[in-house]
C-alpha cells in the first residue's frame, strides 16, 4: 500500500505540533519553559539561522531564526556556559536545538516519523536576511519567548507525497 | 563502581558535553570520557583504546552511526561492549535498524538525564558483572 501524507495534510500541518515540539525540547534539554508569543522578533545587528532539511515523503526544512540575544541565552542554558558572542559553540548549540525541533516535530506524525529523514544542521550567521521558498505546500511560522528574548521557528514544506 | 571508560560519538561537541553531563548526573563516577566527532573518528579511537560503553548519534557526516556500528562489529572492535544510539530519529524502523546493526539501547533526543540513566545503568551493571 502506498503511503500518502497528502491525505493527512491537516495532521501534518497542525500548528499545535510545532508548539508542543518547541515546549518539549526546551523543557527536556534546557529545563525551561518556552511559550508562543505575539511579540515580533526585534531587529538586531546579528542574526543566526539554523536549517535542518527534511527528505522523503515530505521535503522541506525546519528553520530556527533569532537575534544574538536569544541565541546566547539558549546556548547558555543548554550548555551551562556563558557566552558573550556568537562563537562556534553557540552555532553548534543552535544547530542541535534546530535538529531536535525538527525530529520532535516529525515524530508527532507516525507516517512522517518513519518515512522522512533529517539532514545535518546548517547554521548561517550575519545581518538580517530571510529564507524564501517559492509556493510551498504549507508553511508554519511561530514566534516564541524565552527568558525575555524572542526567536522564531518555521516549518516549510515544499513537497509532499 | 570501578572507573568507567565511555566513548561518545557525535558530530556536535555541544551534544557530546550534554551526554557526558547526563552520564555524570546518572552517577557514573569515576568516569573517563573519550570523544569522537564522527564514525570514522570513533573507529580510530577504538583501534587504540578499550571502553566499557559507547553512545553514538546516527545522523553524522562522513560515516553515520549505523555504519559506524556495522564497522565496529565487522572489525571486531569493542567486542561485547554495549552501544546505545542517541538520536533525533525515533521511528520503530530506525530503532529496528539500530538493533539489527548491533545496538543494545536507543535514546531519543530530546532526552532527560533520568532517561539516560534508565537505559545505560543496566548495561553497565551487566558489563561489571562479567
Amino acid at each position: 500500500m502506498t503511503l500518502s501524507l497528502r491525505e493527512n495534510l491537516h495532521l501534518v500541518s497542525d500548528p499545535t505540533n510545532l508548539d508542543s515540539s518547541v515546549e518539549e525540547v526546551f523543557h527536556m534539554m534546557l529545563g525551561a519553559a518556552c511559550r508562543p508569543t505575539e511579540l515580533a522578533m526585534p531587529e538586531e545587528p546579528e542574526t543566526i539561522t539554523a536549517v535542518v532539511g527534511f527528505g522523503g515523503l515530505l521535503s522541506g526544512a525546519c528553520v530556527f531564526r533569532s537575534g544574538a540575544s536569544a541565541a546566547l541565552a539558549i546556548a547558555g542554558k543548554l550548555t551551562g556556559m556563558e557566552f558573550s558572542e556568537i562563537d562556534d559553540t553557540v552555532k553548534d548549540a543552535i544547530g542541535e536545538v534546530c535538529n531536535m525541533l525538527a525530529g520532535a516535530w516529525k515524530g508527532r506524525t507516525p507516517d512522517l516519523s518513519a518515512n522522512c529523514g533529517l539532514s545535518i544542521p546548517a547554521v548561517i550567521t550575519g545581518s538580517n536576511y530571510h529564507i524564501h521558498v517559492q509556493a510551498p505546500e504549507f508553511r508554519l511560522h511561530h514566534v516564541y519567548e524565552f527568558e525575555s528574548t524572542v526567536f522564531e521557528v518555521t516549518i516549510i514544506c515544499d513537497g509532499l507525497q | 563502581m570501578s572507573e568507567m571508560r565511555v566513548l561518545i560519538v557525535d558530530d556536535s561537541s555541544v551534544m557530546r558535553k550534554i551526554v557526558e553531563r547526563s552520564l555524570r548526573q546518572a552517577g557514573l563516577e569515576p568516569m573517563v570520557v573519550l570523544e569522537a566527532g564522527s564514525g570514522v573518528e570513533g573507529l580510530q579511537v577504538l583501534s587504540g583504546q578499550s571502553v566499557h560503553l559507547i553512545l553514538s548519534d546516527i545522523n553524522m557526516p562522513s560515516m553515520d552511526g549505523l555504519e559506524f556500528l556495522r564497522q565496529l562489529r565487522s572489525q571486531n572492535l569493542a567486542d561485547g561492549v554495549p552501544v546505545v544510539m542517541i538520536t533525533t530519529e525515533s521511528s520503530e524502523e530506525h530503532v529496528k535498524q539500530a538493533i539489527l546493526a548491533g545496538a543494545q539501547g536507543y535514546i531519543r533526543k530530546p532526552f532527560t538525564a533520568e532517561q539516560v540513566k534508565e537505559r545505560v545503568l543496566p548495561l553497565l551493571t551487566a558489563v561489571e558483572g562479567r
